[in-house]
């Protein structure tokens, strides 16, 4: 069952880009069925292996795979998503995400290959952070930012190593929730009142 | 399980949510036989899962919808115009829990506010004095905490900062509660252990839902033959125009038929009144019950949004119950506010995968990334308030078809001018109260997929004016009635389940009374 439990997570992928993408929107919406979606190629970082290698034979296209491909990518996602503790692991796995999410269709392998392709005239990976993020911006209405960050903020903020970096705790109910973990204890405001006056 | 022949002209109740699961078992406890027909699967504790994506996509209402109209979520989930759940127990098993009651006058809207341009406001047919018996009867049902005696839930992390804040900018009215969450045992359903996962489906049972509560006990009643995964397409009439059956696909994809003598609909603001879009027959050319014209219009979502600020030191939203804290103060109707009706403040917590992608749409760069970044030290509040019904607010067919061929529903909305002088106004107070604690950052986060969808086959005095009479029965069609919010003949500000159970139960009541004397 596992691939069904990632259905709803693709769906949003496409949901996110049907509303950066008005040009697809009318075939996205129609698509956005758990078997379609299912069968599709569904990445998140934590997707399971198999299905990503079962739903491969889809893939229209690679784009965005090769070494210095991936590597744009990766500096890519973090300009967008700048956080300065944060190692490579979850960009990569983030980009990876990308990868996959982005050749499911010959249109999409097109947009992710020909925005590549401009970032790389513009040589965008050295320009430094703030031209970089300038340089995001100027293209922030592209399907191809559309597509690249409709996967990045799914995947970036489900990876697990990101959870724990960002002091969230996952799963709680078989550890016994937080009753005995920490729900009230926080200490720098007073007790308030829990009644009703 | 008894199983009722589909020969025999059964009670039909299509969903098993707040309206539709209160009605099973109301009905079979008075000795009444009911089907159920549920579209979506029969979860169970055990199958939910700790986990907001993992969960979205496990009981999440996914179908194909469309939507249209200047709201953003058209713009940023075109597909997904609202986030309720396609299960036994239906949106009560991702419901967070709060019960407030409306107060007297959210029952007269039109005439404690007067008419308002573009708002096709109406006084509900009953009123508040009419409505509280079963409110008390709901309470008791869902175990609301602060009500009853039943005791408060201690303040979690979320709530301090809350509630400091609300003392500090003046407001009076805040508490842990009313929440249909056990603070300790209660109606053989354990106390919360504050596991923090709410709109995942509660595996510990603590939080009150139908598929917990109601379902269960009407099987053990065994007059209750529940069907998930059968979904209903059309609902069909004999020639006097009194509804006989459903037809419903079943979980093999086969089409199935039930004779019925009643059929209650409860399938959420969306679905039920397409279903009746759906039933078009010669008799009624616009729709079951569709004389007035009024079914599919004046879908309300109430006014909502979200207010997350960042602090310098931890606060660890995630941990505890999730929207177990209330500010009342601001529900009253006061224009000197620049709208009429009011708004809740509210406690509500996600994690940082639906947070980044809830908090501001779209959004990326070194400010939202900032923010995220903080996560361990975020509080946060929902706003939602009364929103007003408009007449081009609807729910629609579609040229676009589903699975079984049948045409889709189109959500269109937009907002009205007081809806958005409200949420301009919340989000100040919102902002004040938060840097009063010493917020550092904060963001006002847009309204989310719809959870709150009412209206849409809305209760009305004069058989023009709506869909259903005071007991939420067709003005058309006598043995066809409306259980869910969709009957809701205005929002009010309070979250809406209770009064969908209220009314539940006070629906049944009336219909037990009818059929046993022999008038449906």
């Amino acid at each position: 069952m596992k691939s069904k439990s990632y259905s709803g997570t693709g769906a949003f992928f496409e949901l996110k880009i049907a509303g950066q993408n008005p040009k697809n929107k009318e075939e996205v919406s129609m698509s956005i069925s758990r078997r379609k979606v299912v069968t599709g190629a569904i990445t998140t970082a934590a997707v399971a292996p198999a299905l990503v290698a079962g739903a491969s034979q889809a893939h229209a296209g690679k784009a965005g795979a090769d070494a210095d491909s991936h590597a744009l990518l990766m500096r890519v996602v973090r300009v967008m998503y700048p956080h300065a503790r944060f190692p490579d692991g979850p960009y990569k796995r983030t980009t990876d995400a990308i990868v996959e999410a982005s050749n499911k269709t010959l249109e999409q392998t097109k947009v992710l290959a020909d925005g590549l392709q401009a970032l790389k005239a513009k040589s965008f990976g050295d320009l430094d952070d703030a031209k970089a993020t300038e340089h995001l911006k100027s293209i922030e209405t592209t399907p191809f930012f559309g597509q690249v960050r409709g996967t990045a903020v799914v995947a970036l903020y489900n990876d697990k190593e990101v959870w724990s970096l960002l002091g969230y705790e996952g799963p709680s109910y078989d550890k016994g929730g937080y009753i005995k973990r920490g729900y009230n204890d926080l200490d720098w405001l007073p007790e308030p009142r829990i009644t009703e006056i | 399980m008894n199983e009722i022949s589909k020969d025999e002209k059964a009670v039909v109740i299509i969903g098993s949510g707040a309206g539709g699961g209160t009605m099973a078992y109301e009905l079979t406890k008075a000795g009444i036989k009911c089907v159920v027909l549920e579209a979506g699967p029969h979860l169970k504790p055990d199958d939910y899962k700790n986990d907001e994506w993992e969960a979205f996509s496990q009981m999440a209402w996914l179908d194909p919808r469309e939507t249209s109209g200047t709201w953003r979520v058209h713009k940023d989930f075109s597909g997904l115009p609202a986030w309720i759940v396609k299960a036994v127990g239906g949106t009560t098993t991702h419901w967070a829990g709060a019960t407030p009651r409306f107060l007297d006058y959210e029952f007269k809207a039109l005439s404690t506010y007067g008419k308002i341009d573009g708002a096709s406001l109406l006084d509900w047919p009953i009123t508040l004095a009419d409505l509280a018996p079963y409110y008390d009867e709901a309470e008791k049902a869902i175990g609301s905490t602060h009500r009853h005696g039943r005791p408060p839930l201690p303040a979690n992390n979320n709530y301090k900062v809350f509630a400091n804040g609300a003392e500090r900018v003046g407001y009076r009215k805040y508490a842990t509660g009313p929440y249909g969450t056990n603070a300790e045992p209660y109606d053989g359903r354990p106390g919360s252990i504050q596991d923090g996962f709410n709109f995942q489906g509660d595996k510990h049972g603590s939080k009150w839902n139908t598929a917990v509560r109601e379902i269960p006990r009407a099987l053990k009643t065994g007059l209750l033959d529940l069907r998930p995964e059968s979904q209903v397409i059309k609902i069909t009439h004999d020639a006097d125009g009194k509804v006989d059956a459903v037809i419903y696909m079943d979980k093999d994809g086969n089409q199935q038929r039930q004779a019925a003598r009643v059929v209650c609909v409860a399938g959420n603001s969306i679905e039920s009144p397409r279903l009746l879009l759906l039933s078009a027959s010669e008799k009624f050319p616009k729709g079951l019950a569709n004389s007035s014209d009024q079914v599919g219009r004046n879908y309300m979502r109430h006014m909502t949004g979200s207010m997350y600020a960042r602090f310098e030191k931890p606060v660890h939203m995630f941990r505890g119950e999730t929207m177990a804290g209330f500010i009342g103060d601001e529900v009253t109707h006061n224009p000197d506010r620049g709208f009429v009706g009011g708004y809740y403040m509210e406690t509500l917590a996600l994690g940082p995968a639906f947070l980044s992608s809830f908090l501001d749409p779209g959004a990326w760069g070194p400010e939202f990334t900032a923010m995220m970044d903080g996560y361990a030290n975020i509080a946060g509040m929902w706003l939602v308030g009364e929103d007003m019904p408009q007449a081009t607010n609807r729910i629609t067919l579609s040229s676009k078809k589903d699975k079984f061929g049948q045409p889709v529903a189109k959500v269109h909305f937009d907002d009205h001018p007081n809806d958005v002088a409200m949420r301009t106004y919340a989000y100040e107070k919102a902002e004040a109260l938060y840097k009063s604690v010493g917020a550092v950052q904060t963001v006002r986060t847009p309204p989310y997929p719809s959870t709150h969808n009412l209206g849409t086959n809305r209760m009305s005095e004069r058989p023009e004016d709506g869909v259903l009479n005071k007991w939420g029965q067709a003005h058309d069609v006598p043995n066809l009635f409306v259980s869910d919010g969709s009957v809701m003949t205005t929002g009010a500000a309070a979250n809406p389940t209770l009064t969908i159970v209220a009314l539940a139960i006070r629906q049944s009541e009336y219909l037990a009374k009818e059929l046993k004397a022999g008038n449906l």
